[in-house]
């Protein structure tokens, strides 16, 4: 296992991973304003969604999208699929807070215990990860 | 849910989890063997190919549905990939790390239905 001798400051792998989580979460309300922005149901090809690249924001969003990816790719170099992957889905705690505040969209009481779920089970996955880097 | 809403959301999820595999896979071969490892660009096309199809299919639902609705069928992938891991990548899976697996699957699940 490579986790020992692993760079640290930007090329950490856990702060890549950290970076790629934030970029994903950009990525996702960006690509949701252009995709509903361009919008056009009627349309033969509108299940492959190519029509969204008429908007500019998708194209910010697919920016976001590639930077996440390479850190994404630099994460995998380093850290256990096993652990990496679920720690990733912060992203599903991140993703419908921002959709609340900065899409308005509503979020139910069912949809706030499913929000907390994911955080005790990130918590389940991330602690015997920190008791291991404690120690390194 | 009608039929055709969850046959592309199933696809863009299987489709999903196989790239991240093929993606482990290439960013392994890059430590294993020094540089020019002979698969890793293949490994890594194939990798980012199917994520491509997923992340098109993905663009098509977001047309569609709220994306806090939408998004979280991903979550699934967690256990999915989790165990794909385990045994296509002989990662080692502690108990642990699976019930924590299975807790953010099955929140995002929640989320999901509501």
């Amino acid at each position: 296992m490579p986790m020992q001798n692993r760079p640290s400051g930007f090329a950490n792998p856990w702060f890549q991973l950290a970076l790629s989580v934030a970029f994903v979460t950009v990525s996702e309300l960006l690509l949701k304003r252009g995709a509903s922005d361009t919008a056009n149901l009627a349309t033969n090809w509108s299940w492959t969604g190519i029509n969204s690249l008429a908007s500019p924001l998708v194209w910010w969003g697919i920016l976001c999208v590639i930077a996440s990816f390479l850190s994404w790719l630099y994460v995998l170099k380093y850290i256990p699929l096993t652990i990496a992957f679920p720690l990733s889905r912060v992203v599903d705690v991140l993703v419908p807070l921002s959709c609340w505040i900065f899409l308005g969209e509503t979020i139910s009481a069912r949809r706030w215990c499913g929000i907390a779920l994911v955080v005790i089970g990130l918590a389940v996955v991330a602690k015997p990860v920190a008791r291991l880097e404690e120690r390194l | 849910m009608t039929f055709l809403p969850f046959v592309f959301i199933l696809t863009s999820l299987i489709t999903f989890v196989a790239g991240q595999l093929f993606l482990k896979r290439a960013m392994e071969s890059t430590t294993a063997g020094g540089n020019g490892h002979p698969r890793f660009g293949s490994l890594l096309g194939a990798g980012i190919f199917l994520m491509t199809i997923s992340f098109f299919l993905t663009l098509g639902l977001l047309q569609r549905f709220d994306l806090s609705y939408l998004y979280p069928f991903q979550g699934l992938s967690v256990i999915i990939i989790a165990f794909a891991a385990a045994i296509v990548l002989q990662e080692k899976l502690t108990l642990q790390l699976t019930i924590g697996a299975a807790l953010i699957s099955a929140g995002i699940v929640l989320v999901s239905i509501s």
